[in-house]
């Protein structure tokens, strides 16, 4: 969903940030736009929704980051929070074998509602934790590659990885915004999003998964 | 023959078909029998008059209030010396009756009835502020007007945007069938092909596009508003009802089983729910989707900030959402589903998909599924206590009072931030009861009972109570009536007073 005229135009996007509670979603978003981890002194208000301004390449993009529920409980409203989002940031604890689970019924998701007009990224969190590393760089990998998403190791503490994370995923998009504009034609009309109502699917009755959502499970 | 055959098959006699106004032709049921040609003059007739009789009303009421104004101004000018005050006001006044042309230009166009009325209303408006009229017709009023003047400020292209406008929320108050599905799309369809024009006219400005666009939403909502939310044709107000119930059955639903961060117990966090309830019920009351969308914002912000106050650090989604269920769960905002709706189908799209306000209300629409879809497993309870709660023969409050730890208490291992408040807060009603008995069973037993025999207490008290009142009353009538009676000093002994039960004694309640 692009808009502006042709001449100046500036990108708007929607990046879903998505993943286990305790994973570091917030930490890595916080981070990106605020360089701040673990802060005590509490100046910014809210992670749950944050804003950035890139320019990449003469082009101008506005970035629209949502944090979302990763508790296990809310798993069926993601269609909600996902739809209509040009990106997904899909956040994992590579100490921890379960969030990586979730990872890939994310994208199984993702895949069925958004097809591939959406770009993923999948992101190893917490590697200053490399010692305790539970997920292995080849299968997380492997498993990135065979769904067509990209791979990053990340630690939001040491500050690593993360903006090569979403330059990559701003590139990724303006590639696929404008490989559809060119497909519409001279690009002058903008995107009509869907805007039916809020829909919600959860057709697959997920296995009785144990109990434990609660963050402070982790 | 035949055409004999045809008549008694059909059974209408000939001349129920002609044109009553005896012109020869055939007549319409649709044009109240009558041809179109008769019907056309007929119509047009009634039409032009009613809209002479609008003018008339129209030039009428300006006059009056430019008398008005020319005494104001006169007062203002023997009262107040200071000349520029009276210049300030005459150009004031010149400027308005420059604008009274460029009205009845905008809505000379066209030539429906309703026209009239409105630039009426738009000229008297200035003296119309004790409210005259019932107040949606006086906002929506204001709101051509206020769409007026900003469209004034856009030259030609904003003349040209009236029209569209204009012409376009009659067509859709005349289809009075439309369904909500028709109504969104045409509104919809709408908004795209005037942005488009926009975004031609305004080549690489999007945002003054914007703010056009909002002020078209506002005026085509706050005008169309009776027909569009809640329409009548969707199932919306049976939906509103069913979650309605739905989340006043859930209302023992407490922080700690949603693990919401929220601490009630410092007085900031509960302000800050306080506020989140009022905001999202003031929600209601708003009419253009923009202005519901704020309000979403504000209570989301409001939530923010206990989150941040019971934490100590930012409020991430996690601690959010869990925190916008519990304060939906309290407030239970009126006609909920509906104003989800309505904000779904005639927002700009544009708001939606992006920006602060579409997160927050992307996040109240989680909410709002969560709430439907709720079962025990969504709030780590077992199946069994779920029943008990949503059946209302338990409340878990009550079950978790001291000497109860079994697989429920175990589930209020809260958020983080949560556990501090403990099973503090929800206490309050069960610590009433001294004699708490130990065991579990005893113990639900009891509280099963008791509510039972307290009820029979309470209306027996009830009764008593009446039949006392009652007697007292008996004595009364009389007392009106002796209009001479000297008024009685309060602590004299009155006669009138010995039916009356004596009076209450404090020491009673001490004891």
């Amino acid at each position: 969903m692009a808009a502006g005229g042709p001449g100046s135009k500036t990108y708007s996007f929607k990046v879903v940030l998505l993943g286990e509670g305790c994973v570091g979603k917030t930490s890595l978003v916080l981070r990106y736009c605020e360089n701040k981890f673990n802060d005590k002194h509490i100046t910014t208000l809210q992670a749950s929704f944050l804003t950035k301004k890139l320019n990449i390449t003469g082009k101008r993009v506005n970035l629209a980051i949502w944090d979302t529920a990763g508790q296990e409980r809310f798993h069926a409203l993601g269609p909600i929070y996902y739809r209509d989002s040009n990106g997904a940031i899909l956040v994992y604890d590579i100490t921890d074998e379960d969030s990586f689970q979730k990872v890939k019924n994310w994208v199984k998701e993702l895949r069925k509602m958004l097809g591939n007009e959406i770009s993923l990224c999948i992101v190893g969190n917490k590697i200053d934790l490399e010692k305790e590393r539970h997920v292995s760089v080849e299968e997380a990998e492997g498993y990135a590659d065979s769904v067509g998403a990209k791979h990053y190791h990340t630690s939001a503490k040491l500050n690593k990885g993360i903006e090569e994370l979403f330059l990559d995923l701003c590139k990724r998009m303006m590639e696929t915004a404008q490989a559809e504009e060119r497909l519409r034609g001279n690009g002058a009309s903008t995107a009509a999003p869907g805007r039916r109502g809020v829909q919600i699917i959860d057709d697959e009755p997920r296995a009785a998964t144990a109990a434990g959502g609660c963050c402070s499970s982790g | 023959m035949s055409s004999h055959a045809e008549h008694r098959r059909i059974r209408v006699d000939h001349s129920a078909l002609v044109c009553k106004k005896g012109c020869g032709y055939f007549g319409n049921p649709a044009w109240q029998g009558l041809c179109s040609k008769c019907w056309r003059e007929d119509n047009q007739h009634a039409r032009s008059k009613q809209v002479e009789e609008d003018r008339a009303l129209a030039e009428r009421l300006q006059r009056e209030e430019e008398a008005a104004y020319a005494s104001g101004q006169q007062r203002a000018l023997s009262e107040a010396s200071a000349t520029h005050l009276g210049k300030a006001e005459e150009k004031r006044m010149s400027q308005k009756s420059r604008s009274v042309p460029t009205v009845k230009k905008f809505f000379g166009s066209s030539s429906k009835p309703t026209l009239g009325r409105d630039a009426t209303a738009a000229q008297t408006k200035p003296d119309a502020s004790g409210s005259l009229g019932p107040q949606p017709v006086v906002e929506s009023d204001q709101a051509t007007k206020h769409f007026i003047d900003f469209l004034k400020t856009l030259q030609k292209p904003g003349r040209d945007i009236f029209r569209q406008c204009h012409s376009f929320r009659h067509s859709v108050a005349y289809k009075k069938d439309l369904g909500a599905e028709e109504l969104t799309e045409s509104i919809q369809d709408f908004y795209q092909s005037l942005s488009d024009h926009l975004n031609t006219l305004y080549k690489g400005t999007p945002e003054r596009v914007e703010v056009v666009m909002d002020e078209v939403e506002k005026y085509l909502t706050l005008h169309l508003y009776e027909q569009t939310f809640c329409p009548e044709s969707s199932d919306d107000e049976v939906k509103d009802l069913a979650i309605q119930k739905r989340i006043r059955d859930l209302h023992w639903v407490t922080v700690q089983i949603l693990c919401a961060p929220l601490n009630e117990e410092i007085p900031a966090v509960s302000d800050t729910v306080v506020k989140a309830i009022t905001d999202i019920i003031e929600m209601d009351s708003r009419r253009v989707p923009r202005d519901k969308l704020r309000y979403i914002t504000r209570c989301s912000k409001h939530i923010i900030h206990g989150v941040r106050r019971t934490k100590r650090e930012a409020a991430s989604a996690d601690d959010f959402l869990p925190a916008l269920i519990y304060v939906v769960l309290k407030a239970n905002p009126p006609r909920l589903h509906s104003n989800i709706q309505y904000i779904t189908r005639f927002s700009n799209p544009g708001r939606l998909m992006s920006g602060e306000d579409g997160y927050y209300f992307t996040n109240l629409c989680c909410a709002v599924a969560f709430i439907e879809k709720l079962d025990a497993e969504s709030l780590n309870l077992s199946p069994e206590d779920f029943e008990l709660y949503m059946s209302g023969q338990a409340s878990p409050d009550r079950l978790l009072g001291p000497g109860r730890s079994s697989s429920s208490s175990s589930s209020l291992r809260g958020g983080p931030g949560a556990e501090p408040a403990g099973a503090g807060a929800p206490q309050t009603r069960g610590r009433r009861d001294p004699d708490l008995p130990t065991g579990p069973g005893v113990q639900q037993e009891q509280s099963l009972h008791r509510p039972e025999r307290d009820l029979i207490e309470w209306s027996d008290g009830m009764e008593r109570s009446v039949q006392d009142v009652l007697e007292g009353l008996q004595l009364e009538p009389r007392s009106p009536e002796t209009g001479s009676q000297p008024p009685s000093t309060i602590d004299s002994e009155n006669a009138d007073c010995e039916g009356l039960p004596p009076p209450l004694q404090p020491q009673v309640f001490a004891g």
